[in-house]
């Protein structure tokens, strides 16, 4: 066996030296990756005096392929290697019977050109993602609509289960979130109105940002980040585990079975969330002003009631439901865009969450645009 | 154990008195097991045998419920880290690269963690251990996403192979291949245990392998551990065992065996 004595690691370090017998050169102790670096070195300083073209490997106590690499180099540059114990025999053979071509080098790009592909591959990517995104807002609404018409491809269960698990299980942490959402404005409006003697208005910043904004706001967010991520990860898997293609195979729309549901349940639960924050966030709004403005909870709902008119609770409920579409239709087709390994899976749920925060972001952004010229 | 399969060399790992439960079911019992060095070892057995929890126990991976692993003399739980990496290398079933590097990188890492050669010394070295598992060095700069199934086991098995182990385990190295990638496979571990004197402890399925490769076999039954050469295991009157090496894919292999062992 000859590599049963190859190693003795941990216990002392081993050496390597070249030895000089009157002009007869020969290699002593354990030529491995550990004493690698020092052979190479003597070896290479030993090559350049020239003293002779012959190495003797006879006192080789252990061997293995990267120091068999650099005997078959040196054979290679001409060196006579004698002596070669049988233990290290086949070794040297396997080892220099290779054809030991370098790794190639990395195509080299330079700089400039690569921001341009960047720059090129982002831009065509966006546009194939805005393409992409119309075809299944198109795909989903036409599903929608065959749903609808014929009740009996209406999947109940599958929805009441959604509404379960998008809606009641996120409460807790919705409610939470507003109620902490209005505790920062109010200190904020406190702290910036008070030297205008107007702290009282803090109210009615409360009310309405809540209602207007904040609420639909960080309902859609949370929603986002907790069932769109959900609607990928799960139609992802199906998908990575061939389920989908499962589905497809027993004649059954995996549009109508797994995207279908979730947007209905979505678009049910969202209005409903955002009227669940909305109450919390004036809730943290009383609080604040007990404490800070020591305005009674009774005066304080007398005075949102002069804040708020409904056109404020319509605005903020209105967006509900579109952002609830964008989430999860955002959310299913990049589960459905999953291709082969759990990797992607992971990618996907990353792109979704991001991109439906940010579209609802925008879609905000231009909402307020919008209302403002209606007047509302 | 049986006498006649009595190894001739100190064991380089030997396994004593292993137990491995999961909830109330044993998945060993009081299991025994050496491994002399320089020997090719299959481990075979039915699907929920305990074949993937014995090779995470002997690498080190799977702590048991009792019993002790012993590795160059060692316990294996003693052993420090890049000693360990040093003497087992394990090649995964799914090939374990990580896919952020890619395959040349994939090589290079433990030679980058656990010696202070050069970058370009770290280079050469992964391209030999590339070509030793019988990829071109050009396939070095490829991620793991774009290499087929038998090109993702060939540069694993450069992984496992990068800082020279004692020992080498494979988990079904042979499975999702196609029969010639497979046949390719059997022969390159052959080679290197033949070239290098790696020990090599094969979990596999595969009949062909285990025939084809093996010097002795270890086969799972009743959470115990039989382990003989094919020749004894032959006359075996254990009925599972019997059926395994009786049955028409085993038959399919013994003649291929023949045939190879014929020609040589």
């Amino acid at each position: 066996m000859s590599a049963s004595r190859r190693r003795d690691p941990g216990r002392h370090s081993p050496t390597i030296a070249i030895k000089d017998d009157g002009g007869r050169f020969a290699l002593e102790g354990a030529l491995d990756i550990r004493t690698l670096r020092e052979a190479a070195n003597s070896l290479n300083a030993w090559q350049r005096e020239r003293k002779s073209r012959t190495l003797d490997l006879r006192n080789l106590s252990s061997l293995d392929t990267p120091g068999a690499l650099l005997l078959c180099d040196l054979q290679q540059h001409g060196i006579e290697l004698t002596g070669i114990r049988n233990e290290h025999k086949s070794l040297l053979d396997l080892i220099c019977g290779l054809e030991r071509k370098p790794l190639p080098p990395q195509p080299a790009v330079s700089r400039g050109r690569q921001l341009v592909i960047e720059l090129g591959k982002g831009a065509d990517n966006a546009w194939r993602d805005a393409l992409e995104i119309i075809t299944f807002v198109g795909r989903a609404a036409s599903a929608i609509c065959q749903a609808f018409s014929h009740l009996h491809s209406l999947r109940l269960p599958s929805i009441s289960r959604h509404i379960d698990e998008t809606g009641i299980h996120a409460l807790p942490i919705v409610g939470l979130m507003a109620i902490m959402i209005s505790v920062v404005i109010g200190y904020q409006g406190v702290a910036q109105l008070r030297p205008y003697g107007g702290e009282d208005f803090t109210i009615n910043l409360v009310a309405v940002s809540m209602l207007r904004e904040m609420g639909v706001l960080i309902t859609a967010i949370m929603v986002a980040g907790r069932s769109g991520s959900a609607f990928t990860a799960e139609i992802g898997v199906m998908k990575s585990r061939e389920e989908v293609d499962a589905l497809n195979v027993m004649g059954m729309e995996p549009m109508e079975l797994l995207v279908v549901p979730r947007l209905i349940a979505l678009v049910i639960t969202l209005p409903l969330l955002t009227l669940f924050a909305d109450v919390m966030g004036l809730l943290g709004g009383a609080m604040i002003s007990e404490s800070l403005l020591h305005v009674a909870p009774l005066q304080y709902l007398e005075r949102v009631r002069q804040a708020v008119d409904d056109s404020d609770l319509f605005v903020g409920l209105i967006k509900a439901p579109i952002f609830a579409f964008i989430i999860g239709v955002i959310g299913c087709m990049h589960g459905l865009r999953v291709r082969g390994s759990a990797e992607s899976v992971g990618q996907q749920t990353t792109r979704a969450v991001v991109k439906s925060i940010f579209l609802v972001i925008v879609l905000d952004a231009l909402f307020s645009i919008l209302f403002d010229k209606l007047g509302l | 154990m049986n006498a006649r399969a009595k190894p001739k060399h100190e064991p380089i790992l030997s396994a004593r008195g292993i137990v491995n439960r999961f909830g109330k079911q044993d998945v060993h019992n009081k299991l025994n097991l050496d491994v002399s060095p320089g020997e090719i070892l299959g481990i075979a057995g039915g699907s929920g045998s305990g074949k993937s929890v014995l090779l995470k126990t002997l690498a080190g991976l799977h702590r048991p419920n009792a019993g002790e692993v012993v590795l160059n003399g060692k316990k294996i739980e003693t052993i420090g880290h890049a000693e360990r990496a040093s003497l087992i290398g394990v090649l995964f079933q799914q090939g374990a690269l990580f896919s952020s590097l890619s395959v040349a990188q994939n090589v290079m890492l433990p030679l980058r963690e656990h010696t202070d050669l050069p970058a370009n010394e770290q280079a050469r070295i992964a391209a030999m251990k590339l070509e030793l598992a019988g990829l071109a060095a050009e396939s070095g700069l490829k991620f793991p996403s774009q290499l087929s199934g038998g090109m993702v086991k060939r540069a694993a098995l450069a992984r496992a192979l990068a800082l020279d182990p004692r020992i080498l385990f494979l988990d079904e190295p042979t499975s999702d291949l196609d029969p010639l990638i497979a046949s390719g496979v059997d022969a390159l571990i052959t080679q290197l245990n033949q070239s290098l004197g790696i020990t090599v402890v094969i979990v596999t399925h595969d009949v062909t392998t285990l025939f084809g490769i093996c010097s002795r076999i270890a086969v799972l039954v009743d959470k115990k551990i039989t382990v003989d050469t094919l020749d004894h295991l032959m006359h075996s009157q254990h009925p599972w065992i019997r059926e395994f090496l009786h049955g028409p894919r085993a038959q399919g292999a013994m003649t291929a065996r023949k045939w190879s062992h014929g020609n040589r």
